[in-house]
């Protein structure tokens, strides 16, 4: 493991999230102040330099999303100030005549010399709180995007135009937290049922949505930063789509702090259902008892948490699913899910098609709240970053049990010799 | 070098040691984003999703920094990787026949012959890559990637796999003691030359401490001519006994059967048998010296010299014990124990033997390549394999793939992972290859020969590689890349859009190809690029996207006007003709790029004031059912100023009619609410303010029609036509 490159300072706040694009020859970040900037690398020595940078919203942006290249270079950012938005890097020539929303105000494009322009193409404003999270769906489904937001709920926008990006619809609006969970679903969903594992969970979660109300009864809102906007304790926390065609448009969805995730199946004729709840409490399943141990179970009643990370694996022609979680609770859980199977004996189910799943690893390494999870394009590494100041990795091994795989911190090395890496500093010209 | 449990502390550190607690207490946490480039992450400090103040950072610094889990090959491994693939192929080639051929066929003389060989290329490669890395960094300063020390554990892990299990076809069953014997000679060189040189300086070498172990070692390692030379400097030794002795040994040393010399192992047998009985009859000799004469004043040669007879006559704690004494591993013990304990010794029988030794003497677990050497002697392939994998995962890859061409590991897949044991040791390393995306190629290579899961893999390493067809504000790139993208713009398809297309087809991954060839059409649409993208979208069949492509150059007519409009559509004329020709093609979209086409016609004749063809362009677009209702109100518009045209009338009274007729339509249709349908363009036209704007124009075409039928009723052109519509209407 090796330092590769750095940028000294990327924006005047906090970064809040970076995005590498299709390629992963540019960079987008987003920040705490209200910006968006787009890198891109020197190939010949490793640098990364500012192409563009420009105010995208009024309050924290806080999650950006490359669309798949074929739809042309897009992004999409969420942000505090409860709207999502369309941006698409134009040749300078095009920009001209059209009008640079909000990219032209007060940004010195001009000072890094680019020769591109990012222009606001659409804004989405449906969304009641802040908005946490933003993905483009697979592109095998179309420009369609997911937003997910602290009103709890999912949105899913269609491009009704590519040409001028400027027309989406709001094609799905699912309240996660009261969306059906899979043993409720079954009158109107026959297609799908619940899988025998989770069905114990829905006692758990009418008791978790008590303790929900409890706790925000009991924490006021404190005094927060102004311009922040909305830090709702609970709400909607993450996305991430299935990125296997074959299934149809799925998304796992993350909300509230019933510590579980669910797998939504969005279909055009059909009100979306949940096909499957990932619940580690009250029993995990396919875990070895001493792995189940949970950071702080009281009782019988687990300290509700929030799961604030959701990652979904790229399937690369296994039978099964991947689904990375993190949370609150300290742990990083790998799930793996089994998509419905058509059985030709049906016999007494109905021809129930059932998703199944399981915790195939539970790391508890972080000891502390895991704010993001993410695979590499092949499923094989999933990194995790958490409150303990590390990114982690993890890969599987011969037998398929996953292992940690390195972690990356920011502390000051004891052993100062250390520091001899191959590094090149990116000096910026601001 | 593998990744495996490493922690890497970033540069400039953000938080002094053992201050963790203070840096999240700060509202501060760690996030981090995976590059799909290669296996690199950047890190960046962010705040905390579940405090609800963060203090204000102020002046503090946001960095990003950026690490890699692995470091990106220099020139000289990029060549070994390079180089071995080839044999890889090789190999693959080979097992791709057998599956057709049947598995008895894998099993043959003849393919048996052809994996030897090229294992052997795998051992000559890697004692190239030592030499030449040995070499090189005597001479520069900077030290390359990997030691030359690295390659030679390579080096010395495939030749003793080779020696182990890649036998001449028809010996696995022959003893191997000789060969191994060879193998440990040529890799661990013992004793050294040094030692040998300075004794031979010497009058009275026998008086030198290190002769006799050295004596002792070239023994052991059966380095005949080395002992006899030394044994024979033992001539001018004050005692007769010993004189008389070495002279005795000497020959026998010479005469040791080995298995190389004989036809059948019978007589290699037999040879031996008779030649312990000679090394008997010297012991007897020895024994019979008296103890008084067994010391020459500074060592006790007897002692000495019992110790070599001892190892000849295969005594096997003789051989422990020198060994121990001369700091020989494990290694050797085992090796000399099937060259002189049991000269017999199989393959099979090798690990019940290293196991026992290996009690005594362990393997340095700390020492990656001893670990392999010893899995290896111990017929514990797969255990080969993991240690392997830590050494150098292109180690494990092609030994893992041989090892499967030859049964020693399990075909079948793992049930949770759906991966057998070759496959997960071969995409480990094309992982590991990913991390330089110029090694693309040789990536997809690897996982295209593993199962599904590697062919999709594959697929995703494919649709993610760079295409280069950008270079507007890009960032200075090499010479080579520029005339590159000349070439790509100027039609050919070249470079790395080329190569992936050439690796689709290779494979047949058609989806993957598509799907580059759409992003590369939408590429050339921002680069406006028309031409180039329409035959990326038909490459693609992918006839919605052409359609986009269409109406972006329409849109050109809309934002450039005339002139500029005309210029991209000659650059779409052309791949008119071949989709026309191509059966697949879907109609719609066909219809409007025709449509596109014609108007850039129009416009151009209408430039040209070529006004007469142009009024027909016109009126044809309309009667031929080109012209899409959205671009009706800019076609009437553009009639406008034909229609006012005052040398000559220039529409037939029925092609003005037809224009009546569309303008009626538009208007009564916008009156009914349906503008934007018919509208649209014609407002996008007219920018801001457009509907008003678009109506004017609208009203100004009706009079001018008007105007232009009564210019005909003056003249009379209309006789004709009116009576032929009358009958028409009639009819």
């Amino acid at each position: 493991m090796i330092q590769t490159g750095l940028i000294q300072s990327a924006h005047n706040d906090l970064v809040t999230d970076v995005a590498y694009d299709f390629y992963g020859l540019r960079l987008a970040t987003c920040s705490i102040d209200q910006r968006i900037k787009v890198w891109q690398v020197d190939e010949s020595n490793g640098n990364w330099n500012v192409e563009d940078d420009w105010k995208a919203h009024d309050a924290t942006v806080s999650k950006l999303s490359w669309a798949h290249p074929e739809f042309g270079t897009i992004l999409a950012s969420a942000s505090f100030d409860r709207t999502v938005k369309i941006w698409e890097q134009t040749s300078f020539a095009s920009a001209a005549d059209s009008q640079p929303n909000g990219a032209g105000a007060g940004s010195p494009q001009a000072a890094s010399g680019g020769s591109s322009r990012w222009v606001e193409r659409a804004v989405l404003v449906d969304a009641r709180g802040t908005v946490r999270a933003v993905e483009f769906a697979p592109h095998h489904f179309g420009l369609k995007l997911a937003t997910v937001s602290s009103d709890n709920h999912v949105r899913i926008y269609e491009c009704l135009e590519q040409s001028s990006l400027a027309t989406w619809q709001l094609s799905e609006e699912v309240d996660v937290s009261t969306l059906p969970s899979v043993s409720l679903s079954s009158s109107y969903s026959v297609a799908f049922a619940t899988p025998t594992q989770t069905s114990a969970t829905l006692e758990g979660a009418s008791a978790t949505l008590v303790a929900q109300a409890l706790q925000q009864s009991q924490n006021p809102t404190t005094q927060g930063r102004p311009g922040l906007g909305n830090r709702e304790a609970d709400g909607g926390w993450c996305i991430s789509w299935c990125k296997e065609r074959y299934w149809g448009e799925i998304i796992a969805a993350g909300c509230g702090i019933s510590g579980a995730i669910k797998i939504i199946q969005l279909s055009p004729s059909r009100r979306p259902t949940t096909l499957l709840t990932l619940d580690p409490s009250p029993s995990p399943v396919g875990l070895p008892a001493e792995a189940a141990t949970s950071l702080a179970s009281d009782g019988d009643t687990p300290t509700p948490f929030a799961i604030t990370s959701v990652a979904w694996a790229p399937s690369c022609g296994r039978s099964y699913h991947l689904i990375a979680t993190g949370g609150r609770d300290g742990h990083v859980r790998i799930w793996r899910v089994k998509p419905a199977e058509e059985e030709l004996d049906v016999e007494g189910e109905g021809g129930d098609l059932k998703w199944s799943a399981s915790v195939v690893a539970d790391f508890d390494h972080h000891k502390s709240a895991v704010g993001r999870v993410e695979w590499n394009i092949t499923g094989t590494v999933l990194s995790s970053a958490g409150n303990d100041g590390r990114v982690r990795l993890w890969k599987a091994t011969i037998g398929n049990v996953w292992r940690p795989a390195g972690s990356i911190g920011v502390e000051q090395s004891e052993d100062t010799q250390d520091a001899d890496v191959n590094m090149s500093e990116n000096a910026i010209a601001e | 070098m593998n990744s495996t449990d490493h922690h890497l502390n970033l540069f400039p550190p953000l938080i002094q040691a053992g201050h963790t607690k203070q840096f999240i207490q700060s509202g501060k946490t760690l996030l981090s984003a995976q590059s799909p480039l290669n296996q690199s992450y950047a890190v960046f400090p962010s705040a905390r999703n579940d405090v609800r103040s963060i203090k204000s950072s102020g002046v503090e610094e946001q960095p990003i920094f950026f690490a890699s889990t692995e470091t990106s090959p220099s020139s000289e491994r990029r060549l070994f990787i390079g180089d071995t693939s080839i044999i890889f192929a090789a190999l693959q080639n080979l097992t791709n026949t057998a599956q057709s051929r049947g598995q008895e066929w894998l099993h043959s003389q003849e393919t048996h012959n052809v994996i030897r060989k090229l294992t052997l290329d795998y051992v000559n490669f890697t004692r190239e890559c030592w030499i030449h890395t040995s070499q090189t960094s005597v001479q520069s300063q900077s030290s390359p990637q990997f030691s030359g020390d690295h390659y030679r554990s390579l080096y010395t892990c495939l030749a003793l796999f080779a020696v182990l299990y890649v036998p001449e076809y028809g010996y696995e069953d022959a003893p191997v003691g000789d060969d191994l014997m060879e193998w440990l000679n040529v890799h661990f060189i013992e004793p050294s030359t040094e030692e040998g040189d300075h004794l031979s300086g010497l009058d009275r070498p026998w008086e030198d401490e290190t002769f006799w172990p050295y004596l002792v070692r070239v023994t052991l390692r059966g380095l005949s001519k080395a002992a006899t030379f030394f044994l024979a400097t033992l001539s001018s030794h004050p005692s007769d006994n010993l004189r008389r002795l070495a002279q005795q040994l000497s020959p026998l040393l010479q005469s040791q059967p080995h298995l190389q010399s004989f036809e059948a192992e019978r007589d290699f047998a037999y040879a031996s048998h008779r030649w312990k009985d000679k090394v008997k009859a010297l012991r007897i000799e020895l024994d019979s010296v008296s103890e008084s004469d067994r010391h020459d004043g500074i060592e006790n040669w007897w002692d000495r010299l019992s110790d070599i007879v001892g190892i000849l006559e295969g005594r096997s704690e003789v051989i422990r014990r020198v060994c121990e004494d001369l700091g020989a591993d494990w290694r050797e013990i085992s090796v000399s124990w099937g060259v002189f304990a049991d000269a017999r010794l199989r393959r099979q029988d090798l690990p019940e033997v290293v196991s026992q030794i290996l009690d005594d003497m362990p393997q340095d677990p700390t020492n990656l390549e001893d670990m392999v050497h010893a899995a290896l002697f111990s017929g514990d392939p797969a255990k080969a394999l993991s240690h392997a994998a830590q050494l150098d995962p292109w180690l494990a890859a092609h030994m893992a793939d041989l090892m499967q061409a030859l049964s020693l590991i399990e075909r079948d897949a793992n049930e949770d992972s759906g991966l057998n044991i070759r496959d997960f040791y071969v995409l480990g390393y094309a992982q590991y290859l990913h991390a330089d995306p110029a090694l693309w190629r040789i990536t997809v290579a690897y996982m295209f020969s593993c199962g599904e899961t590697g062919v999709r893999s594959a697929d995703e390493v494919l649709m993610h590689v760079p295409l280069k067809l950008r270079f507007v504000g890009s960032i200075t790139h090499g010479q080579g890349e520029q005339s590159n993208a000349e070439n790509i713009k100027s039609g050919d398809l070249a470079g790395v859009v080329k190569d992936i297309n050439a690796t689709c087809y290779e494979y047949q991954r058609e989806e993957v190809r598509r799907t580059i060839c759409r992003i590369a059409a939408q590429t050339f649409v921002q680069e406006k690029e028309y031409g180039l993208a329409l035959s990326y979208s038909s490459s693609a069949e992918d006839w919605t996207g052409l359609g986009r492509v269409v109406d972006r150059v329409l849109q050109e007519y809309i934002t450039a006007g005339p002139e500029q409009f005309t210029r991209y559509v000659s650059g779409i004329a052309p791949s008119l003709q071949a989709l026309r020709m191509q059966s697949g093609a879907q109609g719609v979209f066909i219809h409007r790029l025709m449509f596109a086409v014609r108007y850039a016609e129009f416009h151009q004749r209408l430039g040209n004031r070529d006004l007469q063809d142009a009024a027909w362009d016109l009126v044809s677009m309309f009667q031929d059912g080109l012209a899409p209702k959205s671009w009706w109100a800019v076609l009437l518009c553009d009639s406008q100023q034909l229609l006012q045209h005052d040398a000559a009338l220039l529409f037939p009274y029925a092609s003005a009619c037809i224009l009546l007729q569309r303008l009626e339509e538009v208007i009564a249709r916008t009156d009914q609410g349906s503008g934007d349908e018919y509208l649209r363009v014609l407002i996008s036209k007219f920018g801001s303010g457009g509907t008003t704007e678009a109506l004017h124009a609208l009203q100004c075409v009706r009079l001018a029609l008007a105007k232009y039928f009564s210019r005909c009723t003056m003249i009379g052109t209309g006789g004709k036509q009116i009576l032929e519509r009358k009958f028409i209407a009639a009819v």
